[in-house]
């Protein structure tokens, strides 16, 4: 699952099925009722993809990044990731195969706020036992790929929503994941953030050959996702790959 | 150890919760330091009490005279036993004694009393009668006899004042009597001292008995260290018993009081309990609070490939941390606390327990032992008490954890 190397067309690096997901449904139980969030999805997604996944509240946009990550099991069908079925992993295979081949971004960020910028970056590498010198390198080639070079002490409450938001796409791509799951990255940040955020990891997809699956509201991130994946009452409305 | 600065820093991040959880423990702690302190200062003092009032830390007696109290059980080899003791290093004194049942009588009236016969000066270094003696002196001359002042006043004597001793000798068990005179007249605050008990000198008890001048019916002995005294296992008891001896400890000369302060020592492991309970409870509510406020953090570090059992570590860790700060507080504000009472003293003076009437200011015992073995107590008690929370933690469903985002 190494990322091709780096390209100037982004159609040059589209290759190998990274996710497949098979009739997959997702029923929630509360009390005595039954929410089916997800009926019978079947999606397929190639490395290199630079997809956002949209719909309105309650479309199964969230309950579908959950199944595909793993932090969610679906009810039926069945998900793969590289070949691999997510619902046979043990938890422990889960949370070691997210660490190596996952990248998270998440809504409101999400950086742990007793670490630094600098901490934060590194801490997927120190549970993936990376000895330090590599570790610093790599936390300091993510953040000049993030623009945050010099606010590596700082901790995460004393950042903007926009430098936050960029710590975490840096700790996403630390771990030189194959896929990054992006959690409507760009809605807590004015349209001008928002914008540089999505042409910085668009630049990071055509660069690097790196997955993006998003899901999202954002008309800014609909508009240039190369595949945008309508989501609809928890099955696909429409499936449209972009020309550019 | 990222996740020991991770766990560190979590406990920092509010500060106030984590000092009034450490304050909480601390405070309970620093209570069973002194508790504990005091009660070790209470039995030491009782058993120097019970001890250096007469009785002697342990003795030696022939097998069956203790609960015979017969003359012809006499030790035999007394003169050898001295001179063993003496010359071990983990004895500080010994004295030999005679004991019987003397009637005793004066002018005015009559008492049966248990007559001891003494070595004044080898007694000296064992008991306190020289302490007790208010009239008089202790030194016992020849054909003196020291009464306590219940006795006295029964007898209607003082000192100066003839009384006559009348005991049964070994062998054909002849009534015998001689005429002594009180050379002294005590005062122990012991009412069984006080008004049953008489010194009379030991070569004086052998004649009168017809004893060999080497027969001995005790030997009352003081060690160096107190903890031989009451340790059962020790090799001295061994290496002086055999043959028709009985050698005992204070244990076993005054079994109520051995009770009583075992009976002490349940209620402080009771009160151990009670602190631990308080430890777990609060180590749990500390690590519950913390954790019901990073429930998405934690579905946050689940998702980026933390795996369960570091999440478990993680809180297992925080629970070291927490009750680490507990454990500074509550040592801190122990010693002092013990160290300012232990400096200054309770008064406790005529409180009479198991038998044992106190009668010197207890002074709480700081032991390392306490700084060490409650300390570790506090951390394993939280450290088994995180488990709970800890396995929460690691069993938290990522999605669940994160329901308002991904």
């Amino acid at each position: 699952m190494t990322p091709p190397a780096s390209s100037s067309s982004p159609a040059a690096y589209i290759g190998d099925t990274l996710i497949r997901v098979e009739s997959a449904s997702r029923t929630y139980v509360t009390g005595e009722v039954e929410i089916p969030a997800l009926s019978e999805v079947s999606l397929t997604v190639s490395q290199g993809e630079f997809t956002a996944v949209a719909g309105p509240s309650g479309s199964g946009k969230s309950t579908l990044l959950n199944l595909i990550s793993g932090l969610d099991t679906p009810t039926a069908g069945a998900i793969y990731i590289a070949g691999r079925r997510v619902s046979d992993m043990t938890g422990t295979e889960l949370s070691d195969f997210r660490r190596d081949h996952m990248g998270f971004i998440f809504q409101s960020y999400n950086l742990i706020p007793v670490l630094s910028v600098t901490e934060n970056v590194e801490y997927i590498m120190l549970l993936q036992g990376v000895p330090a010198a590599e570790r610093r390198s790599r936390v300091e080639e993510a953040l000049e790929l993030v623009a945050l070079a010099g606010i590596s002490s700082r901790r995460p409450d004393q950042l903007s929503g926009g430098q936050q938001q960029r710590v975490a796409i840096a700790r996403a791509m630390v771990s030189q994941p194959n896929l990054i799951l992006a959690d409507e990255p760009t809605a807590n940040l004015d349209s001008a953030t928002g914008s540089a955020l999505v042409d910085m990891m668009r630049q990071i997809n055509s660069e690097r050959g790196v997955t993006f699956l998003f899901s999202t509201h954002d008309i800014m991130i609909m508009e240039r996702a190369r595949r945008l994946v309508t989501l609809r009452d928890g099955r696909i409305d429409n499936d449209e790959v972009r020309n550019e | 150890m990222y996740l020991v600065r991770l766990a560190w820093r979590n406990l920092l991040r509010n500060l106030r919760r984590t000092l009034l959880a450490g304050l909480a423990v601390g405070i309970g702690l620093a209570g069973l330091l002194f508790t504990d302190a005091l009660f070790v200062g209470l039995q030491e003092n009782m058993i120097r009490t019970a001890t250096e009032t007469f009785l002697g830390q342990g003795q030696i007696h022939r097998q069956g005279f203790r609960s015979h109290l017969e003359v012809e059980l006499a030790l035999s080899d007394g003169a050898e036993l001295m001179a063993r003791l003496d010359t071990d290093n983990r004895v500080r004194a010994a004295a030999p004694r005679t004991q019987f049942f003397a009637m005793i009588s004066s002018p005015a009236n009559v008492a049966a009393t248990s007559v001891f016969g003494i070595d004044p000066d080898r007694e000296h270094e064992v008991s306190l009668i020289h302490e007790a003696v208010e009239q008089g002196d202790a030194s016992l001359p020849s054909g003196g006899v020291l009464i306590g002042h219940e006795l006295a006043e029964l007898l209607e004597v003082e000192l100066g004042d003839r009384l006559i001793v009348t005991a049964t000798t070994t062998g054909a068990g002849e009534l015998t009597q001689e005429m002594v005179r009180v050379s002294g007249i005590f005062r122990f605050g012991a009412r069984s001292l006080d008004d049953g008990v008489a010194f009379v000198p030991l070569e004086f008890s052998r004649k009168l008995l017809e004893l060999s001048s080497s027969d001995l019916h005790e030997i009352a002995i003081q060690f160096r260290d107190l903890g031989i005294a009451g340790d059962r296992s020790h090799p001295f008891w061994r290496q002086y018993s055999g043959g028709d001896r009985e050698v005992l400890g204070w244990r076993d000369l005054l079994p109520e009081l051995d009770a009583m302060l075992e009976l002490s020592q349940f209620s402080m492991f009771v009160v151990l309990l009670i602190l631990f309970g308080v430890v777990a409870l609060s180590v749990i509510n500390t690590l519950f609070m913390s954790l019901h406020e990073r429930t998405f953090e934690f579905g946050v570090l689940r998702a980026v490939g933390t795996r369960p059992r570091q999440l478990f570590l993680l809180i297992v860790l925080e629970a070291a941390c927490l009750s680490l700060i507990s454990i500074a507080i509550g040592s801190l504000f122990g010693l002092t606390s013990t160290a300012l009472v232990a400096h200054t003293g309770i008064d406790y003076s005529g409180i009479d327990m198991a038998g044992v009437t106190i009668t010197r200011l207890v002074h709480p015992v700081i032991t390392v032992d306490q700084y060490v073995m409650f300390p570790a107590w506090v951390l394993g008690f939280a450290l088994v008490a995180s488990i709970y929370p800890a396995t929460y933690a690691a069993r938290m469903e990522p999605a669940q954890a994160m329901r308002r985002s991904l």
